[in-house]
């Protein structure tokens, strides 16, 4: 590997350490937060380093977006914290722990920089079969379908939590002139991009994941810029819009055992139809529930 | 050394500092990031296996978006509990000391 | 097969139903469990009848897809499950103290239902992943159901949970690594005692081992069950904990290499005798009954970590018949005295265990349930407690070198004693008892002695249960 990238790569890394130990440390929560939103989009940058695009977008939308203005706007809840009087010794055990745990650690992970993969090979030899035409996708929705769908009831467990907690009661900041123009121009360009990069998906990277995340940004955007109305779970549409993914997964996958050759398993000639129609209902259901869990309030949320 | 390498070394000192963090701070958002960064470091490890000997390994990559979506629901989660937790403890102690 | 998948969606179909019909009332939940367990239980009939069934999820077999495999454990399992399930909805409908009105409980725990028999399924260690993700937030979830109270303990147990499967999550990372499949049998077959895999296992063990309150990582387990309401702390330590010492029995008895498993079994075993004791006393000594009985969760765990221990020591898979014995009859026992508990809690006024003076004769049939219960967790014959430490006792009073374990399970059931008997003795003290703020609900009462009737009619069972869990271990 050539000198350069490989100075690329230590400077990143380097970088990424230091906003990580910032985050962690930085004397105020503020520029512990800052580093940490910062930290997430330099990820982005690393995951397309090694080559994983489908990783980089969705970082991008989450780690650096979605994430940030959940930690920004809990930030407004939380006093700073006293300063935390540390004593010598005790850094330094910690210290000396932290180095065997390290090189322990490396010892076991190091080596496996050479390890047997049978499985890229294999996902390669089936991809005719799978529908679709990118591999990430065929993983997500093919052959390890049955993950995609629980991480879809992860999400919707984790609005189903925040529906459970006792509203905070805080008042909304006013909104600011500058983001209600610039919300009304990026809105709908993150409807396009998250449906451009839905129907990318079934061949290039992207997918439901990315685009869903995408247009829960735009929701998000409007929503603090106080351009869309409430969104209530009293209503129907909306709880519909949330459960539209696993509903229709379960479905599908329940029809296979029923009526086809098993569970999960699509039809020969349908798989890639059917990949697109859930992969739409999961880029609904995860969008409607993003937007829900960072800015969902008791009013949106309320029983 | 290559670039794989330097990245799972990598992955591994960002979950230790994670872990670190999780135990020595005590401040709940401190501590949400901190599991964050765990997260990151686990995931650099397996993007940086997927990545190794050239060729990209779809498995592990659609392994980590899945991972991503958990996480970030758990983070929500965890952010949304510890607001309300601090908003329930100054109320039981209005001398404002949420206030900065 | 079927029948298996559809013990699993039933309760979830009808979750994702009444969150989409805003339907409120507990009769669908109740139905859904009495319709899982009947599934479960023909399923179970048909593994008896027909063996280890596998299916391939979606066609995709292994490495490339994941795999379910429905063993007579697994099948066991799915009805344990699905009658507790039962058990505690039909408390939760019927009791005033359960939260279940006006809050999300119904929907809550028909997902609990369908992670777990999704976990119990699964032979897949990232799909594992995902399922203890599940529960982890399905259970704070339900935790602050009970309100604002219940915020730091859920908090902490949430992200103690996190950072579990986190490390977990990087031990799985490793092992594909290193073997490149995340399939539980085709690891069995390659696995080797290197340096990477040592590692993965030893994270892996940690993650799960905290996900199981099993000692010394159990610190979260008494504040955040304590403070959930009643119906869910029952549901919490029967079920909830048994999910990753599931995973963690698998790991250990199918992937780890044999050389491993000799020195980690002296550290389990070790590790269960210290959590019978240190669990007992803290129970002993905690003024608050339900964290009594939460503490007891963690003494109980002891003897399931004390049969694995023992079960890899020394390379006899009868042992796992006592570790699923211990789960099992632990579970009934547990919901037994947690509705129990939380039922007179509530009447009485007072979180206290003091309050219970006098309990027999103010409401005589709970505190009946909970000193059945207590029996069971002593190990009085003839209980499912007394089976599952005769199993385990067995192949110890074989030879003298064993005694000294022997002797270490005689301690724990001294502490279990003691606790039980704290409680049983100061509601004989009628002299000054105490007074009830409601009038005392007798059937919320008989619905939390039905648990503790099961797990000793469990006995009655206990020789065809032992044969099908023992075709599940061998």
């Amino acid at each position: 590997m050539p000198a350069t990238e490989l100075l690329l790569d230590i400077t990143l890394g380097v970088l990424l350490l230091i906003l990580a130990g910032a985050a962690l440390h930085g004397t105020r929560l503020y520029t512990g937060i800052i580093s940490f939103i910062a930290f997430g989009l330099l990820l982005a940058l690393v995951w397309a380093r090694l080559g994983a695009p489908d990783l980089a977008l969705a970082e991008a939308a989450i780690g650096a977006g979605l994430t940030g203005v959940l930690l920004l706007s809990a930030l407004g809840r939380h006093a700073d914290e006293p300063a935390q009087p540390g004593s010598a010794v005790r850094t330094l055990a910690t210290l000396l722990l932290g180095v065997l745990v390290l090189i322990l650690l490396l010892r076991a992970v190091l080596p496996l920089a050479q390890g047997p993969q049978p499985l890229p090979a294999l996902v390669n030899s089936q991809l005719e079969a799978s529908g679709v035409s990118h591999p990430v996708t065929a993983v997500l929705l093919n052959f390890r379908a049955w993950d995609t769908l629980l991480e879809l009831l992860v999400l919707l467990l984790a609005v189903l939590g925040v529906r459970q907690l006792q509203p905070a009661g805080r008042p909304r900041p006013g909104v600011w002139p500058l983001l209600q123009a610039w919300s009304r121009i990026l809105a709908p360009l993150s409807v396009i991009i998250g449906g451009y990069l839905l129907w990318r998906g079934s061949h290039a990277p992207g997918g439901a994941f990315q685009a869903g995340a995408l247009l829960a940004a735009g929701v998000v955007m409007l929503r603090l810029a106080g351009l869309l109305p409430l969104l209530r779970w009293e209503n129907g549409l909306l709880r519909l819009l949330v459960l539209v993914g696993v509903a229709l997964f379960l479905t599908v996958a329940a029809a296979g055992a029923w009526f086809g050759a098993g569970w999960l398993n699509y039809p020969a000639h349908w798989s890639g139809a059917l990949i697109v129609l859930i992969e739409v209902a999961a880029t609904l259901s995860i969008a409607a529930s993003l937007s829900l869990l960072v800015v969902g309030e008791r009013q949106e949320l309320g029983r | 050394m290559s670039g794989a390498s330097l990245y799972l070394g990598l992955g591994v000192l960002l979950w230790l500092l994670g872990l670190h963090g999780l135990l020595r701070l005590r401040h709940p958002l401190r501590r949400i990031m901190a599991i964050n960064l765990m997260g990151s470091g686990t995931f650099m490890v397996m993007v940086a296996l997927a990545s190794r000997s050239g060729h990209n390994d779809p498995v592990l990559q659609a392994l980590v978006v899945t991972g991503l979506v958990v996480a970030v629901s758990a983070t929500a989660f965890a952010l949304r509990l510890a607001v309300a937790h601090q908003a329930h403890r100054s109320r039981q102690r209005p001398t404002g000391e949420h206030e900065e | 097969m079927t029948l298996a998948l559809a013990s699993l969606l039933l309760p979830l179909g009808t979750a994702l139903l009444m969150l989409l019909l805003r339907l409120r009332s507990g009769i669908w939940v109740i139905a859904a469990s009495l319709g899982s367990l009947l599934c479960a239980g023909l399923a179970l009939h048909e593994v008896i009848e027909q063996g280890v069934q596998t299916l391939a999820i979606g066609g995709w077999r292994t490495p490339l897809g994941i795999r379910f495999e429905l063993s007579s454990l697994t099948a066991v399992l799915l009805v344990f499950t699905a009658m507790t399930h039962l058990l505690v909805a039909i408390y939760a409908q019927h009791s005033r103290h359960s939260h279940a009105r006006n809050t999300d409980y119904w929907p809550l725990s028909g997902l609990l239902h369908a992670s777990l028999a999704a976990l119990w399924l699964s032979r897949d260690l990232f799909n594992w992943y995902v399922t203890l993700e599940l529960l982890g937030l399905v259970a704070v979830a339900m935790i602050i159901l009970s309100g604002p109270r219940a915020h730091a303990p859920a908090l902490r147990y949430l992200l103690l949970s996190l950072a579990a499967s986190l490390c977990y999550l990087l031990g799985v990372a490793l092992l594909y690594g290193r073997y490149g499949v995340l399939d539980l049998d085709l690891l069995a077959q390659a696995s080797e005692a290197d340096h990477s895999t040592r590692m993965a296992l030893l994270l892996m063990t940690v993650g799960l081992m905290l996900k199981a309150a099993l000692w010394p990582l159990h610190l979260w387990l008494p504040a955040a069950h304590s403070s959930a309401p009643t119906a869910v702390s029952a549901l919490l330590s029967a079920l909830v904990v048994k999910g990753p010492l599931f995973i963690l029995w698998l790991l250990w008895s199918r992937v780890a290499p044999v050389d491993m498993t000799e020195s980690a079994g002296l550290l389990f075993a070790l590790a269960g005798i210290v959590a019978l004791l240190a669990g007992g006393w803290a129970a002993l000594r905690t003024p608050l009954l339900k964290t009594l009985v939460a503490y007891s969760t963690v003494a109980q765990l002891g003897y399931a970590l004390l049969a694995l221990g023992l079960l890899l020591r020394w390379q006899q898979s009868e042992l796992s018949v006592a570790l699923w014995l211990f789960v099992l009859a632990h579970g009934l026992a547990k919901v037994s005295m947690f509705l129990a508990a939380g039922e007179m809690q509530a009447t009485l006024g007072s979180k206290r265990v003091a309050s219970l003076k006098g309990a027999t004769q103010t409401m005589p049939v709970a505190m009946f349930a909970f000193a059945v219960a207590g029996g069971s967790l002593i190990g009085l014959p003839p209980s499912g407690g007394f089976v599952a430490k005769w199993v385990l006792l067995q192949p110890l009073l074989l030879e003298p070198i064993h005694w000294p374990w022997a002797l270490g399970v005689l301690l724990g059931t001294l502490a279990s004693a003691a606790y039980v008997f704290r409680v049983v003795a100061l509601s004989f003290d009628r002299a000054d008892a105490t007074p009830p703020d409601y009038d005392p609900d007798p059937f919320a009462q008989w619905l939390a002695l039905l648990p503790a009737i099961a797990v000793w009619g469990l006995a009655l069972f206990s020789q065809p249960l032992i044969l099908w869990l023992s075709e599940a271990s061998g």
